[in-house]
């Protein structure tokens, strides 16, 4: 053997290698499967490794497209599927075996991966050469994204299931995959990153261990088959290290928690979306660099490097990216993995003594908030008491302070904000793609075709089955997979079981929340003379409600409004998310409200604000209680929503919330006035 | 001539009188209108409450209501929300013809003043349905949990509800004060073991005439809570020493499972229909008058309230008439007061 560089990787038998590259992918699905089907080919042939299927919302939420409050949502933030027939459609010409295919999916994770079994069944296709991961990590949905279904133990329940079903029939399936994501999406520090997610791995592994389904052999290997999906931000050596930490608590917990011995099967195995919520509206081509910057915390460090990566567009934060968006994302993982060197070296951060400290900083800090979240009872009792969504809308309203404060320096957004317009936004389409209305009806009618054409008998009976063995205590799966052959829908999938287990509502979290903005900054001052004048004037306090409604669970934005309301001095109605037009609409009206808010994301806008207004005219409170929206509102939809009756809209531009809640007093203001 | 004697025009007249006619029909929005009405410190809603409350004490006597008020209070995290729901559904799933009103009093922020009133979060009522209302109210930095606010809307929907539940946080000694509100008080608990009864305070278990220990999803938690809380209660004087009082005194719960909540609320139903168990309202009424006086003048107050002769404030004059009567009162010492200055 000759002698061997430090600066050289090298194989078992001690020959000079490289490293392979992460899995290339792209978060995509849109409008319906016959586009999302040519979408994935396109971007396959552009020399993307992986899949990463996005759903829409009533998928994700379990309705089928033609439940009412599907409809507003059909093909908006992802692919609608509604039965098996859809995925014959999804995967046409896309070799199954070849794949590695990503689902972000989780209150109907089960049932999805049982379409996709089946699907693979039809085609002769041996289910155990299938690859890829169910996302199926309720935790972070009740903490962060909102597209939970059923309470936390049968969440748990069917996550075992699968766990018990992969390891036996699809061995390299990652059965769920924990996913910290949403967490720094929802405000999370890095140590809250590591620790609520190592905690949910914990609490899925004690589930697993109570099931008792496994041997000793087993059990290493489902431990093994346990995956995470990361977030990388903007302070990469910070992300860099946290990455790192990420690998060694995970080896440590592994094997001092559940004596795993094989240390392959405690490897720190995860893929990434790098963060979305850094990006701005604002000179949106800066992003560019972010996203850049960004991939570096999760690429750079060979130890700790993720397995697959898919990357935001530069536009994510104006609405949905066009191909062409999404296909420029894709050429940076391939300029950094192919045209730099970055993956012919050994791990280039060891024995940085500043990384080694910042790690371990990290992980002291973690363990802590970890042993305090078991000390409280696990995962599961820390989502029921809200403990722990509650310390992420604490951190969330911390960072809203930072950056209203300008402690917190993003370019283009609180600092160099004067710029040149971006030509990329100058192109007709305005620079972002817009799901076509019409589309919606061709899935309609795929699902109405569906219906017609199956087996009712087989379907009755498919059902009927998953409900029993619900109410008992046997695996789901197996029952599962016989409703997709059946051809049952996602809403008859998931109205089954909710009709078992309930629905879940969790805590809000936003109790007892303040803001830390500074008690004598302007915006603060001008918005409580505003309403201590009301206050005067009209002898109450101003009250509003904020509305979430439709599907789209991100209820950050509503979440940090409300805090910042009640910390303006307004009365606020807050509760929830995936509420009706009507459910806001009653609750303004019993609560005699002075204003609306309502906090949309999924691109839902036009639909949903049409059915408020008209609830609200079926009232004769139309003209009556002024409506504001805040969100993610393409600026070619402000003309139409401002003719319908909107007063104010408000978008990521609107970062300072005190200025927004002035503009809110102003809104009441004018409507009082008008009536006098 | 008093400072309060403004008068209502004849558009204003209308007005009201339409939202009042809409608000016995208990249409939602009327009625909230008519509650802000209540919530309201100008002089201008102040008469308009004094008109209202003539006018209901004014309708025939087959139209009259004097609903029951049910006050529940508890910690955060106990579920009562959730339970409430559950009970208000259970209630008029036995008597459709009846109808409920929920008040839920979250408190204030001492810093802005503001508030995140969150009940609904828990409470799956129906879209559309006259027989449910629900109504969220800022405690409005009034320590207590329920202040003035709270009783001026409770006047109000005795009139229009057959059952009123005002749902408070928290239970302390200042949390006292629901019981002067309501005509039967509950206490929500969670399970508990041993020798958390002795962090309740004596003065605190004399409050409540009914104790839930809800989230009893478990039943060996459930009967061990049961029996350390009749334990205790005996140890601070409540009587319960037969089992049927405990029957009556102590409900075990939960929201979730479905458990209890049909003794609950047949036990509520019993409750309202027992004249015996309304409380008197002019007491209430006097309760809060002091209270307000005592706020706003203190003992001078007090002292002048105190020197009235006592028909004057026994009478059936509505709340409004008698706060002028003692601002009156007050106002006629005041000028002299300032001439000794």
């Amino acid at each position: 053997m000759t002698e061997q560089n430090n600066h050289t990787i090298y194989d078992k038998n001690g020959k000079p290698t490289i490293d392979r590259p992460w899995i290339f992918r792209t978060y995509a699905g849109h409008t319906n499967v016959w586009a999302t089907n040519a979408l994935y080919r396109d971007n396959l042939s552009k020399g993307q490794t992986g899949l990463s299927i996005a759903m829409d919302l009533a998928t994700q939420c379990g309705y089928s497209s033609d439940h009412p409050i599907a409809k507003p949502e059909i093909g908006k933030v992802g692919v609608p599927i509604n039965s098996l027939d859809d995925f014959h459609i999804l995967f046409e010409n896309i070799p199954l075996e070849e794949m590695n295919t990503s689902m972000t999916i989780n209150g109907t994770a089960m049932w999805l991966l049982s379409l996709y079994v089946a699907l693979a069944e039809e085609r002769g296709v041996d289910i155990s050469q299938l690859k890829g991961t169910t996302q199926n990590d309720l935790i972070k949905e009740y903490l962060a994204r909102g597209t939970y279904i059923f309470p936390p133990e049968d969440s748990m329940r069917l996550i075992v299931d699968m766990y018990e079903f992969c390891l036996h029939k699809i061995p390299s399936w990652n059965a769920s995959n924990i996913c910290s994501y949403h967490l720094q999406e929802a405000g999370a520090t890095p140590v809250q990153e590591l620790a609520f997610a190592l905690v949910t791995a914990i609490t899925i592994l004690d589930a697993i261990k109570e099931r008792d389904c496994f041997t000793e052999e087993e059990f290493e290997r489902c431990v093994g088959r346990i995956s995470f999906f990361v977030n990388a931000g903007m302070r990469f050596v910070e992300e860099v290290s946290k990455m790192r930490a990420f690998c060694e608590m995970w080896d440590e917990i592994t094997q001092e928690r559940y004596g795993v011995k094989n240390a392959k099967y405690r490897r720190f195995r995860y893929g990434v979306q790098v963060n979305s919520l850094g990006l701005t509206a604002e000179q949106p081509e800066n992003n560019a660099w972010r996203i850049l910057i960004e991939t570096l915390g999760v690429t750079l460090s060979r130890k700790a490097r993720c397995r697959a990566l898919q990357l935001p567009a530069w536009n994510e934060a104006l609405s949905l990216p066009r191909p062409w968006d999404q296909q420029w994302s894709l050429r940076i993982q391939q300029i950094l993995a192919y045209e730099t060197d970055l993956l012919e070296y050994p791990d280039l951060l060891e024995g940085s003594v500043v990384i080694e400290s910042k790690v371990k900083q990290l992980k002291d800090q973690a363990y802590t908030e970890i042993n305090r979240v078991l000390d409280l009872g696990g995962g599961v009792e820390a989502v029921k008491t809200g403990y722990m969504k509650s310390a992420l809308v604490s951190s969330q309203s911390q960072r809203m302070g930072r950056l209203a404060n300008g402690e917190q320096i993003v370019v283009g957004k609180n600092k160099w904000v004067e710029g040149l317009e971006s030509p990329l936004v100058s192109d007709s389409d305005g620079g972002i793609f817009m799901v076509d209305a019409n589309a919606a009806q061709k899935t309609l009618d795929a699902l109405e075709e569906t219906k017609r054409t199956r087996d009712d008998a087989r379907v009755k009976a498919a059902l009927s089955r998953l409900a029993e063995e619900a109410k008992s205590n046997n695996n789901l799966m197996e029952a599962s997979i016989e409703c997709a052959k059946a051809r049952v829908t996602t809403g008859e999938w998931s109205e089954t079981l909710r009709s078992v287990f309930g629905e879940y509502r969790p805590p809000t979290g936003v109790d007892g929340q303040s803001m830390s903005i500074k008690e004598d900054s302007e915006s603060l001052v001008s918005v409580r003379k505003k309403i201590a004048n009301f206050i005067e004037t009209h002898g109450y306090r101003p009250r509003i409600v904020v509305g979430k409604p439709g599907l789209d669970g991100h209820s950050n934005g509503a979440e940090m409004i409300a805090v910042a309301a009640k910390h303006a001095g307004f009365d606020v109605v807050y509760f929830g998310i995936r509420l009706s037009a009507s459910d806001i609409v009653q609750s303004a009206l019993e609560e005699n409200v002075d204003l609306i808010g309502i906090s949309l994301l999924s691109g839902s806008h036009n639909e949903i604000i049409t059915q408020l207004f008209d609830e609200l005219d079926k009232n004769g409170a139309k003209d009556a209680i002024p409506v504001i929206l805040g969100g993610i509102i393409p600026e070619p939809d402000y003309d139409s929503l401002l003719e319908k009756g909107v007063k104010r809209i408000f978008t990521p531009k609107d970062f300072d919330p005190m200025v927004v809640m002035g503009e809110i007093m102003d809104v009441i203001n004018e409507q009082k006035s008008k009536q006098h | 001539m008093s400072r309060n004697q403004s008068s209502i025009d004849s558009t204003m007249m209308t007005e009201i009188n339409d939202m009042l006619e809409r608000a016995t029909r208990l249409e939602k929005w009327p009625l909230a209108r008519l509650i802000s009405q209540f919530e309201t410190s100008t002089d201008k809603a102040k008469q308009i409450r004094h008109t209202v409350i003539e006018a209901l004490n004014n309708r025939p006597d087959k139209m009259k209501k004097n609903g029951l008020v049910l006050g529940i209070t508890g910690t955060p995290g106990a579920g009562k929300s959730s339970l409430i729901g559950e009970v208000c559904l259970n209630i008029l799933d036995k008597k459709p013809e009846l109808s409920i009103a929920v008040l839920a009093v979250d408190p204030s922020s001492q810093r802005s003043g503001g508030s995140l009133l969150g009940d609904r979060t828990r409470t799956n009522f129906p879209i559309n349905d006259n027989r449910l209302f629900f109504r969220s109210q800022a405690s409005d930095l009034d320590l207590g949990g329920v202040g003035k606010k709270t009783y001026q809307v409770t006047r109000l929907l005795r009139h229009l509800f057959d059952i009123i539940i005002i749902e408070t946080v928290g239970i302390g000694q200042s949390e006292i004060e629901i019981e002067q509100l309501s005509d039967h008080t509950c206490l929500i608990l969670q399970p508990f073991a041993g020798d958390q009864v002795q962090f309740m305070k004596a003065g605190i278990m004399e409050v409540p005439d009914t104790f839930i220990i809800n989230k009893c999803d478990e039943d060996s938690l459930a009967k061990k809570s049961y029996h350390l809380l009749k334990s205790s209660l005996k140890l601070v004087n409540v009587s319960i020493d037969q089992e049927v009082d405990a029957a009556k005194k102590i409900f075990l719960t939960s929201a979730i499972k479905q458990k209890g909540i049909d003794e609950l609320s047949s036990f509520i139903l019993q409750l309202y229909s027992d004249p015996a168990v309304r409380k008197d309202t002019r007491e209430q009424e006097l309760f809060y008058l002091r209270k307000w006086v005592q706020q706003e003048f203190g003992r001078f107050g007090t002292s002048q309230l105190n020197a009235l002769p006592a028909y004057e404030l026994q009478s059936h004059n509505s709340y409004e008439k008698k706060e002028s009567i003692i601002l009156d009162a007050i106002h006629a010492v005041i000028p002299s007061l300032a001439i000794t200055d």
